[in-house]
């Protein structure tokens, strides 16, 4: 702190706003907190601006199955080459759940994933790892880079919460007050600053049921965040938190491209999430 | 022609200067509570070489004076040839002196010693003698009388030639700095006032008929040198030779804004602290693991905000031991360095009034005495920072608002009488706070408790005495009591709050016997007790660092209570010198106790003996060494469990050696070498199989090592000149469990050299300059970021083992620059620092990208011009 206030920053390292690589952004399971028996489905927004995507493995594991990344799956597994070659029951027993897109991956909770905790305890859970490794594609007869491969993970909660919980849900967008339809590319002029917000449904901010762990009961509300995304210009912040859901869009002075994408994520911090992009078209100069 | 004069510049104490040095120190070195004065001068004949010549000179003496103020050695340090350093060797033999004393009574010391030749201004010109009235000078009455006086400081100056040219008289000043002429004709008459190291006063005063004329002269000293002695480099052991650097030296330290405490950071076994830190790092120990004492009373915080000044002020230090390791029993609970700062015991007759104004702070001193013999001595200091109003003009317009600030006070009575019983009284203080504001709608990263205001705020007060007595030659005793409250908060936000305040009582009591000149042993008890209320609010409950589960909801909780300890160590340490001459070899043996008791929680016990050894080879050469055990407490936080449960963690060991060389060249170059090896064993670490409350969040299974040589070469400070250069090659390591790696400790620097010198030029121009080289600290490299998708950020994995890798060298040159003007009755210093002159783009840490895939580096400082003054005033 005294440093950064001394003159010392980190201006000249690359912020996390800025998608200059494939990233991972968002990862959504419907439901946003299964119970026991449920099936699982996934959804995940990444972003690939230099390479075309060629797709995301997915795995999961029950919490803490694994010091290392992902399940503790047998390297063996994967020495085909291929996950066409390996063995479907082999590939099951890993934890892997799919491939996007070819394999859109889904899990059943286990009917007893929570027998384990005693009966109060049920009410909050635990959750399960769900990893995936997004791979960029490569002209045949190249290998990928293991830099290039993008590594992430999300929890899934598991409950039998009375008040399970729901992804929440990005109604719009707003550049300086006005709304701007889903689907609608905006004019905006370069080297400006505009105000951007993302509105979300009523219903993202939900309320819910927290047992304490003295076993009393509490309301609570949730408290949903912003995180910021582009390709080119900058932001005066990459989060915003409710009820403060603004954050400044500078175009770039001389864009790279025509047009550009902005994308925001909402976070509910309950392991909700939820995303939406913006078209932006930047004005030539007269 | 005029015979020799002389000048007495106390400049430095302590029996190092020689060429053929004096024996090792008793065992125990307490500052001096009273300086040596001259009372019988001696006039030397000025050599008639080179009075034929018509020259002048200055000889730079070392006298050695005994306890009862005798002169035992007198040795030239720097001479003038021509004859005068015949003429003065043989005059300053047969000066008489008042002994130097300690808490213990007078004791043997060396001074440096100018004494001076001047020719008068009928041998320089040729001018003609005239004819004095023909009555005997002594029966004519006093017509012109005055004193002279030091400019700047108001000191009376004796031995001064007062002269009138015209009529070929001349008279000396007496103790109190008087002088007067008899049977003056009426008339206007120049008189001037005369002595080496001074500017020649000329001054024209009318003599009238039938009156006495009074005249005081204003002299300038052509340097104003600070006598006071300020900082010890390592007292060991009680028979390592004591090392001083003076004030004059210290305030001449670029970069350190003239902070004794700060010194100690620029000598062997010190690394460097991270910028912004002010750490203690010693011989490879964590900064927990040294301890600062003011007046032997334990601090927890010794630096103001961001490290840069300590929390004393200058003006009251007298000195600073700093003991980086193989002590002796009388300093415990630690298993790295010490260091004791010690307020000044003596004060001036005459009051003083000292204002200083740097970069950072300003502050003022009032130093005086009371009593009919000046027997009651006070100081009183208070400092305060606005570094909070001029940081904004630095600092982005990004709507955050920084504001540091802090105050400290001092309080110190000292009985400086003859009375046997000595007492002092000292009570200090000070509160550091900073508080960082966020502007309105900005998202401090995305947890909602971490949203708002820091707010932090640290301080601390104490209140000590000291009773020292001597009976006879054999016995002597000292007590200090102190008691003190140190308060810490915390605000992070609405979340976030730690409130804690602690309340510390210790006594130091020890007694010594001196049985001869071969045998004493010293007994102590150092006690330590405290008791503390703290309050804790979290946005979420510790337990839950059992299973980390981000997505789940936080309880808000709250740890509200007391906690007591108390810590009687006693210690006892015997000195022997079983040679006839007990000069030759000295051997230390001793042993301390450390008990600590938390009621029902913990109890720690451990024995300590030491040992050391001081061999005399020759008369220029000294081999020495030490061995023993120190063991550390755990800290308050590592013993923490939740319910009140017994604590699980116990003391931390060492087993410290050291081997050194000490080598005299010359009178006024000093040369050491130290070898040194630590065993670190049972070191507190994080328990990574922590799993429930009933497991210690800490346990005792690391071990670490450090090793390493260090050398010094020093310059004292005589003539103009003085310096040093430090050298340290040194490595320290650690293992967290048994069976591990051993990875390089945080703040391991394998070079460490610093070289300070300061030299004083003419018309009170004083030059510094600071060249400081480290080996750059220790990192664990990463390189590959895992997204959580929950939490929005990156997890690192290391791409190699635990500080495998090192920041950058660290490599700066600091100057500094000032001028004193003299007044009649104060004193004017300017000066500019030049801090990180060649703008060094020193890294202090690393700092990744978002996902680990980049690194940059957190710099140190610019190029920072800090201009200050000090003012002082003679009331």
């Amino acid at each position: 702190m005294i440093l950064h206030f001394l003159g010392c920053d980190t201006a000249e390292l690359s912020q996390s706003w800025q998608i200059d690589r494939l990233r991972v952004l968002a990862v959504a399971t419907e439901p946003a907190e299964p119970r026991p028996g449920e099936l699982v489905t996934f959804s995940a927004l990444i972003v690939s601006p230099v390479h075309p995507l060629a797709g995301s493995a997915w795995f999961v594991c029950d919490g803490g199955a694994s010091d290392d990344f992902g399940c503790s799956a047998d390297p063996a597994l994967f020495e085909g080459g291929s996950l066409e070659e390996a063995d479907p029951e082999d590939l099951a027993a890993a934890g892997f759940i799919g491939f996007l897109p070819a394999l859109p991956p889904a899990w059943l909770v286990p009917t007893d994933y929570l027998d384990s905790l005693e009966e109060s305890a049920r009410l909050e859970g635990s959750f399960a790892m769900t990893y995936l490794a997004a791979i960029p594609e490569v002209p045949e007869g190249q290998t990928v880079d293991e830099d290039e491969v993008e590594l992430a993970y999300k929890r899934v909660p598991v409950s039998l919460a009375a008040t399970p919980n729901h992804n929440p849900v990005v109604l719009t967008w707003r550049v300086d007050g006005f709304a701007i339809d889903p689907g609608a590319e905006v004019l905006l002029d370069p080297g400006q600053a505009y105000d951007l917000r993302a509105e979300l449904t009523p219903e993202s901010f939900e309320s819910y049921t927290f047992v304490t762990s003295l076993g009393v009961a509490e309301v609570r509300s949730e408290q949903p965040y912003l995180s910021w995304y582009l390709k080119d210009g900058s932001f005066s912040q990459s989060n915003s938190i409710f009820p403060l859901d603004s954050t400044v869009y500078f175009s770039p002075d001389d864009p790279a491209d025509e047009t550009a994408s902005l994308w925001v994520v909402v976070r509910d911090r309950r392991g909700g999430m939820g995303w939406s992009e913006l078209r932006v078209r930047f004005i030539a100069p007269d | 022609m005029i015979p020799a004069l002389l000048s007495a510049l106390l400049v430095a104490i302590g029996p190092a200067h020689a060429e053929d040095p004096p024996p090792p120190p008793p065992a125990e070195l307490p500052p001096l509570t009273k300086d040596p004065a001259l009372l019988e001068f001696v006039q030397a004949p000025y050599p008639p070489e080179a009075a034929a010549q018509k020259l002048e000179g200055t000889v730079n003496l070392l006298i050695e004076i005994d306890a009862a103020g005798a002169v035992t050695l007198v040795e030239v340090l720097i001479p003038a040839g021509n004859g005068f350093d015949e003429a003065a060797l043989d005059a300053a033999r047969q000066f008489r002196f008042s002994p130097a004393e300690d808490a213990t009574g007078p004791v043997p010391v060396a001074i440096e010693f100018a004494y001076g030749f001047v020719l008068d201004a009928a041998a320089k010109d040729g001018a003609h003698q005239q004819v004095l009235p023909s009555a005997d000078p002594a029966d004519l009455p006093v017509n012109l009388q005055g004193t002279v006086v030091e400019m700047g400081t108001r000191r009376p100056l004796h031995d001064f030639l007062v002269r009138i040219d015209a009529l070929d008289l001349e008279t000396q000043t007496d103790a109190q700095g008087q002088w007067q002429f008899r049977g003056l004709p009426p008339g206007n008459h120049t008189v001037r006032a005369l002595h080496p190291g001074y500017d020649t006063l000329q001054k024209p005063v009318d003599v009238a008929a039938g009156e006495v004329t009074t005249a005081r002269l204003w002299v300038r000293n052509q340097s104003y040198a600070d006598p006071g002695i300020i900082g010890t480099y390592r007292r060991e052991t009680a028979d390592v030779t004591r090392r001083t650097i003076s004030m004059d030296e210290i305030r001449r330290i670029p970069g350190t804004f003239g902070d004794p405490i700060r010194v100690v950071q620029n000598l062997p076994g010190a690394a460097r602290a991270p910028l912004g830190t002010g750490v203690l790092i010693i011989r490879g120990a964590n900064p927990e693991d040294s301890r600062v004492y003011i007046d032997g009373m334990y601090i927890p915080y010794i630096y103001h905000l961001g490290g840069f000044e300590s929390i004393i002020n200058p003006d009251l230090v007298k000195s600073v031991d700093y003991l980086p390791g193989g002590y002796g029993p009388q300093y415990g609970r630690s298993t790295g360095g010490s260091v004791d700062a010690t307020t000044r015991t003596q004060f001036p007759e005459r009051h003083e009034l000292r204002w200083s104004t740097d970069a950072l702070d300003s502050g003022g001193v009032w130093l005086g005495s009371f009593g009919k013999d000046h027997e009651h001595g006070i100081g009183v200091a208070a400092r305060a920072s606005y570094i909070d109003l001029i940081l904004p003009a630095f600092l982005a317009d990004d709507g955050f608002t920084v504001s540091p600030q802090w105050w400290d006070f001092q309080a110190k009575y000292q009985y400086q009488g003859q009375n046997p019983d000595k007492f002092s009284l000292l009570a200090f203080g000070f509160r550091d706070t900073l508080f960082i504001r966020t502007p309105d709608g900005y998202a401090q990263g995305t947890d909602p408790d971490t949203q708002g205001d820091i707010g932090t705020q640290y301080s601390t007060y104490r209140l000590g005495g000291t009773w020292d007595r001597a009976w006879g030659n054999h016995w002597s005793a000292r007590i200090a009591p102190s008691f003190g409250m140190d308060e810490a908060a915390l605000d992070v936000g609405d979340s976030f709050h730690l409130i804690q305040t602690r309340y510390t009582a210790e006594l130091r009591a020890e007694a010594a016997y001196e049985h001869d000149d071969h045998l004493a042993v010293t007994a102590g008890l150092d006690v330590i007790a405290g008791w503390a209320d703290f309050i804790i609010e979290l946005p979420f409950n510790p337990a839950s660092f059992a299973e980390i589960d981000p997505l789940a909801d936080r309880e808000p909780y709250q740890l509200e209570g007391t906690a007591t300890g108390y810590g009687p160590d006693p210690w006892v340490n015997v000195r022997w010198k079983p040679l006839k001459d007990p000069d030759k070899l000295t051997l230390n043996g001793g042993a301390r106790l450390m008990y600590v008791i938390i009621p029902d929680e913990n109890e720690v016990l451990a024995v300590d003996p030491r040992f050391s050894f001081r061999w005399a080879l020759g008369k220029t050469s000294v081999v020495k060494g030490s061995t023993g055990l120190y063991h550390q407490p755990p800290q308050p936080f590592q013993q923490y469990r939740p319910d009140d449960k017994p604590a699980l963690v116990g003391a931390e060991e060492a087993w410290a050696s050291s081997l050194g060389f000490e080598q005299s060249i010359g009178p006024a170059i000093k040369l050491e070498i130290e070898g040194f090896y630590k065993d670190l064993n049972d070191l507190i670490v994080s328990n990574r199989t922590f799993g429930s409350l009933d497991d210690s969040y800490f346990v005792n299974t690391g071990d670490g090592r450090a090793y390493g040589v260090e050398v010094i070469a020093r310059h004292e400070p005589i003539g103009n000149l003085f310096g040093w250069v430090s050298y340290t090659l040194s490595r320290s390591e650690r293992q967290d469990y048994p069976d591990e790696d051993w990875y390089l400790f945080d703040f391991d620097q394998t070079h460490i050299l610093t070289a300070v010198a300061g030299y004083r030029l003419p018309y009170d121009l004083s030059l510094g300059a600071k060249v400081q080289y480290t080996t750059g600290n220790p990192t664990t490299p990463y390189a590959l970021g895992v997204y959580d998708v929950d939490q929005d950020f990156y997890v690192a994995f290391p791409s190699g083992d635990t500080n495998s890798e090192r920041l950058p060298a660290y490599w700066a040159v600091s100057a500094r620059i000032d001028k004193l003007f003299t007044f009649q009755s104060w004193q004017l210093l300017v000066y500019l620092d030049l801090i990180n002159a060649l703008h060094g783009e020193n890294p202090e840490f690393e700092q990744y990208n978002y996902d680990y895939t980049e690194k940059t580096y957190f710099k140190g400082l610019p190029i920072i011009p800090s201009p200050g003054f000090e003012l002082k005033v003679q009331l």
